[in-house]
């Protein structure tokens, strides 16, 4: 395979190019026609499936090869998540297409359909489809459970009204469909033979402050939303970035480290909108409206499509700031953990293990390997809680007898990474301790020690990118949100770099925090992992509930593109669904997120307490 | 009174083998064609003979091996961890023992853990001990078991309520518990207080790098820091600290090492340790204490002025007290200070350490003086070996 067609095949389907996270430009056609295929997520599927002569050339292709000017924006953003750089893949595609014009190659036409009349009579003609290298965009995603399946229509309607009018109509003619939001569940939900709904012209977003909510439509993305609240002032509850806000919801209900405290699922919104599966429409709060509060065992597949969702907003303190406690057991990081939860001290609290910490603050994989190792072995920090929280918050930290790294010292760490790893004067630091680990972190003029000896400057932190993009990424680590911890908590634009060796297939349960149970589920989960040869590594833990519960993930990771490694992952990923299964039943308290799938509008009681729903009424 | 020393087949039973003094002592005893009865325990996948392996070729005394014999133990278990026949037929050799295994760490965080190894560790031992009627016990103690109550201390036992941290107190202790138990159960005895000991005054060479080590190599790296970041990145932060490098390519280091009192530090390098170990064993005297330990003690200036030589820097200056709450310290005085916390006692130390039953024993042989040659001598030996870190390469 040439580099060209592995980096093409080796798009995770994350959707970061359908935000504009660095600052540096969406792609434009994207932006302008929004169907995926517009986007280089798209055009890397395109181009794969062309160059292996899966599909013919259609119109769309085409459009889609001539539209991309090259510009280089996709480098910027794809390159900051995963080292990749699909410009190449771009102009490999306008080549092979102006190849196949310039040698009167045929054009494929869409094909006369009453059904696709229908459906572009209800959302216009421009946006609904059934040109084969659309669809092809929209036919898989990297999860070993899931083969591909074009849909048979893709469609992008742009109201409530357009969503009910085109349900009618698929329900009339039997017509499967998925809704889609950006794909990037990637557990292959979003896909189906019969038609596909794209949600990604419905980005409206409506504040009504007196009321401390937002009204979002369902092609909202996490991103652009708390941009838009925090430009007035208030955070919401997101987690993955390009996750559009209300499929995030749909999907698990969406979980982030601020869930320790703005909490998960039911308790992010104040009222929805839905389109139902009949193609009426109900808000959540009418008394008449479905009850999806209450968790279902039976529930298969999505109970409507969510077309408004009233989000909560929450204020920004001023003195907010950041703590990574470091810790050398898993055990002593959840006891912290569960101390401030049950204590209600921070907004967002999370365990980290060495592999998030060092993926996400270093901008290579080379660069994010060496800090792993030197966190373990130099500075003996194998987990880091962190907590987000005002200064009444980090005081308590203080007079809890923790040290911690807070926000000047994370930016020096991070900034300073290259010289972290080479630094000799780090083995003095634990050597030193003589049982009081970490107490140099306490130093008042530590900082300045570590600023000198770090020498922290984008232009260090950089050094190892590729030479193209690295004026670029020079400028954008030199602006203060890229290594403000709050800000990354907020707007987590690193933590999809968590799929940039390989791609991720988490896996997440709900349980107490009881540290035996957590030690004894993490490693049967490295077991499954290893017993595969599965790269695999503890995830986050974050605390719901003032502590009584935690959601918990772990992952493996997949070569999306090796056929071998594929059927173990799908092995282990059925072996570990078993030992959660069996932890499920002997505890009654671990819940596995697969049982949440499609049902995240309901209240996180009635997954995170088994007894919820479960007692027949009197 | 003087006891015969050695058993039946004139060998020693010795913990604490695989640490620092403990393996000089085996050196020692090897050195002298005495069999050494070697009970320790291995570390991680590493027998225990595979870690006195790799200390007897860093001793070049490989070729004797075939003299020592290796009784991998858990002081906390009865019998020693051992099986019965083992033990047994270790009982029936009445060989002598000196027990030097301890946990050397100051922190108070660890003092279960300290006093585990310390003292409650010490059951088995002289069950042991009693068992197999050694002919005489040597318990590898610390001239700081004293305390902190008295200035003067003779060789008696310890007769002192405050000490400067648990590992002190748990030497105290076990002191205590030895001279009780082998009193009772009529078990000759001996106590041995080493001071601070360093590496062989002779080549330098040495197998622990803490001590003396720590504030060198600590002011070793701080001034590579500033080196660098002078010589790389402009030099901003130290110049903030009035560090800079001078015309003749040494550092100034501008930093002041506060000390508590006016004291000094009492250092014997490893091969006098030896020495004197080995004359005691020869002849032990029941329930003599001895102190191994120098009477010209250093002062903090003369090492300070040591270590701008060794690392060509300047602008040390050493202060009698504590900074002022208030006083803004600059990084590398802060860091260096912290660093050197827990051995802040032992740096300004006015205790006087009388020794005449180890001149007694030894015909009044005394340490070196400490001179700029030997410390050179050690630090070059302990940078070459990357403090520890290629010891073994
Ligand atoms: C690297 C990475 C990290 C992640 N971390 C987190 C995390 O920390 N917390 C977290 O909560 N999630 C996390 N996720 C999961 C992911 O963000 C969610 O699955 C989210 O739903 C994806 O959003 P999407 O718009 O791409 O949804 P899609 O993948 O398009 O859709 C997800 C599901 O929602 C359905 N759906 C979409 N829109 C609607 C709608 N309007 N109405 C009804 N159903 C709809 C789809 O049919 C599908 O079943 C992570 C994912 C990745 C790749
Ligand atoms: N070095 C000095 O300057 C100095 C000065 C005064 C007195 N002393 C005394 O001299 C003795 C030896 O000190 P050192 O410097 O050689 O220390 P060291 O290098 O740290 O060695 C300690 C030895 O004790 C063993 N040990 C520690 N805890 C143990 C436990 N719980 N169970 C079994 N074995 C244990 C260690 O075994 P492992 O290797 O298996 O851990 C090692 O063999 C100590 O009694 C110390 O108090 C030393
Ligand atoms: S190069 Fe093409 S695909 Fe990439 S951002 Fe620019 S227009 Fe979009």
């Amino acid at each position: 395979m040439n580099d060209v067609l592995q980096t093409a095949k080796n798009c995770r389907h994350y959707a970061m190019c359908k935000i504009d996270f660095l600052g540096s430009g969406l792609c434009a056609p994207g932006a302008e026609k929004h169907y995926v295929c517009f986007y280089p997520q798209g055009r890397m599927d395109l181009y794969a499936a062309l160059a292996e002569g899966r599909i013919p050339v259609t119109e769309k292709c085409v459009e889609i090869a001539e539209s991309c000017d090259l510009c280089g924006k996709c480098d910027y953003q794809c390159y900051f998540v995963t080292e990749m750089k699909p410009s190449a893949v771009m102009k490999a595609l306008k080549e092979h297409i102006a190849l196949h014009l310039n040698s009167g190659g045929e054009v494929l036409a869409s094909e006369k359909d009453s059904i696709l009349d229908g459906l572009k009579k209800i959302v216009g003609e421009y946006w609904a489809t059934n040109d084969r290298a659309v669809a092809l965009t929209y036919a898989h995603d990297p999860c070993p459970m899931a083969e591909p399946r074009p849909p048979e229509y893709v469609i992008m309607p742009e109201s409530t009204a357009e969503i009910s009018a085109v349900i009618t109509l698929l329900n009339r003619h039997k017509i499967p469909y998925a809704v889609r939001g950006n794909g990037s569940s990637v557990m292959g939900f979003v896909m189906s033979e019969g038609a596909v709904i794209d949600l990604g012209r419905m980005k409206a977003i409506d504040f009504d402050e007196k009321n401390w909510l937002v009204k979002v439509g369902p092609g909202v993305a996490a991103f652009d939303l708390q941009k838009a609240a925090v430009q007035r002032g208030f955070r919401v509850n997101v987690a993955e970035p390009a996750a559009l806000v209300c499929a995030n919801i749909m999907c698990s209900g969406i979980f982030s480290t601020f869930s320790a405290s703005y909490g998960t699922a039911a308790d992010n919104y104040i009222d929805a909108e839905f389109v139902g599966l009949d193609g009426g429409v109900f808000r959540l709060s009418d008394r008449s409206a479905p009850n999806l509060f209450a968790l279902s065992k039976e529930a298969a597949g999505i109970p409507g499509i969510c077309s408004a969702a009233y989000i909560r907003l929450h204020p920004i303190g001023a003195d907010e700031g950041a703590a990574f406690v470091p810790f050398a057991s898993l055990e002593q990081a959840l006891d912290f953990t569960r101390e401030c939860a049950r204590r209600r001290i921070g907004l967002a609290i999370a365990v980290l293990g060495g592999e998030y910490i060092s993926v996400f603050l270093s901008p290579t994989k080379e660069l994010a390997a060496e800090v792993k190792d030197t966190f373990r072995d130099k500075l003996k920090i194998e987990y880091l809680v962190l907590v987000i929280g005002d200064q009444y918050a980090l005081a308590a930290i203080k007079a809890m007898g923790h040290h911690y790294f807070d926000n000047r010292m994370i930016r020096t760490l991070n900034l300073g990474l290259p010289s972290l790893t080479s630094a000799k004067w780090l083995d003095l630091l634990e050597e030193f301790a003589d049982g009081e680990p970490y107490s140099y972190i306490g130093l008042k003029r530590f900082p300045d020690l570590a600023e000198a000896a770090l020498a922290p400057s984008p232009a260090q932190l950089v050094r190892d990118v590729d030479p193209e993009l690295r004026p670029f990424f020079e400028k954008l680590y030199s602006r203060p949100e890229m290594t403000d911890p709050v800000w990354l908590n907020m707007f987590r634009i690193v933590s999809s770099r968590m799929g940039r060796e390989k791609h991720v297939v988490p896996l997440i349960v709900y349980l107490p925090i009881d540290n035996k149970l957590i030690i004894e589920i993490n490693s049967e989960f490295k077991r499954i992992a290893d017993s595969h040869g599965l790269k695999n590594d503890f995830g986050f833990i974050t605390p719901l509930d003032d502590g009584k519960r935690c959601v918990f993930e772990y992952d493996y990771y997949l070569d999306q593109n090796d056929a071998d490694e594929k059927v173990k992952m799908r092995q282990a990923m059925m072996e570990a669904g078993m030992m959660i299964e069996r932890f499920s039943a002997e505890t009654g308290t671990v819940t596995w997120i697969k049982h949440v799938f499609a049902q995240g509008f309901s209240r996180k009681e009635s997954f995170l307490y088994s007894a919820a729903g479960n007692e027949p009424c009197p | 009174m003087p006891v015969t020393e050695a058993g039946d087949d004139g060998k020693h039973l010795l913990t604490g083998a695989t640490g620092f003094l403990g393996s000089h002592i085996m050196a020692g005893l090897l050195s002298k064609g005495r069999g050494v009865v070697i009970a320790g325990r291995a570390a991680g996948s590493e027998s225990l003979q595979e870690r006195i392996r790799k200390l007897l070729n860093w001793f070049g005394m490989e070729h004797l091996e075939g003299l020592l014999e290796f009784h991998e133990t858990d002081f906390l278990k009865i019998r020693l961890g051992l099986g019965k026949d083992e033990y047994e037929s270790l009982c029936g050799r009445g060989l002598s023992i000196i027990h030097c295994a301890s946990d050397t760490s100051f922190a108070e965080k660890n003092r279960t853990r300290v006093m585990r190894s310390n003292v409650e560790n010490l059951n088995e031992v002289l069950n042991f001990a009693c068992a197999s009627r050694t002919r005489c016990f040597h318990l590898i103690s610390s001239a700081y078991a004293a305390g902190i109550d008295r200035l003067e201390c003779p060789e008696v036992p310890v007769n002192s309520k405050h000490f400067n941290n648990v590992y002190e107190e748990s030497k105290a202790q076990a002191e205590d518990i030895v001279s009780a138990k082998c009193r009772k159960e009529q078990i000759p005895h001996t106590i041995i207080r080493p001071s601070i000991v360093y590496g062989d005054s002779l080549t330098g060479r040495s197998l622990r790098f803490n001590a003396l080590y720590f504030p060198v190599r600590s002011m070793q790296q701080i001034r590579d820091i500033y080196f660098d970041e002078i010589k790389n990145n402009h030099g901003i932060k130290s110049a903030e600290c009035g560090i800079h490098i001078k015309d003749d390519g040494a550092l100034h280091l501008p930093m002041r090492i506060f000390i508590p009192k006016q004291g000094k530090i009492n250092l014997i390098p490893v091969n006098y340790f030896t020495k004197i170990i080995l004359s005691i064993l020869e002849t032990p005297v029941n329930e003599a204490i001895y102190h191994i330990t120098s009477n010209h003690p250093q002062s903090m200036a003369r090492l300070a002025s040591y270590t701008e030589r060794f690392l060509k820097i300047s602008g040390i200056e050493v202060v009698v007290g504590t900074a002022a709450a208030a006083e803004m310290r600059n990084p590398p005085e802060e860091l260096f200070d912290h660093f050197i916390k827990a051995y802040r006692p032992y740096i300004s130390d006015q205790r006087i350490f009388k020794r005449e039953n180890t001149d007694r024993a030894t015909g009044g042989v005394l340490p070196p003086d400490f001179s700029y040659e030997i410390f050179e001598r050690c630090m070059a030996f302990a940078v070459s070996a990357d403090w520890g870190k290629k010891l073994f390469q």
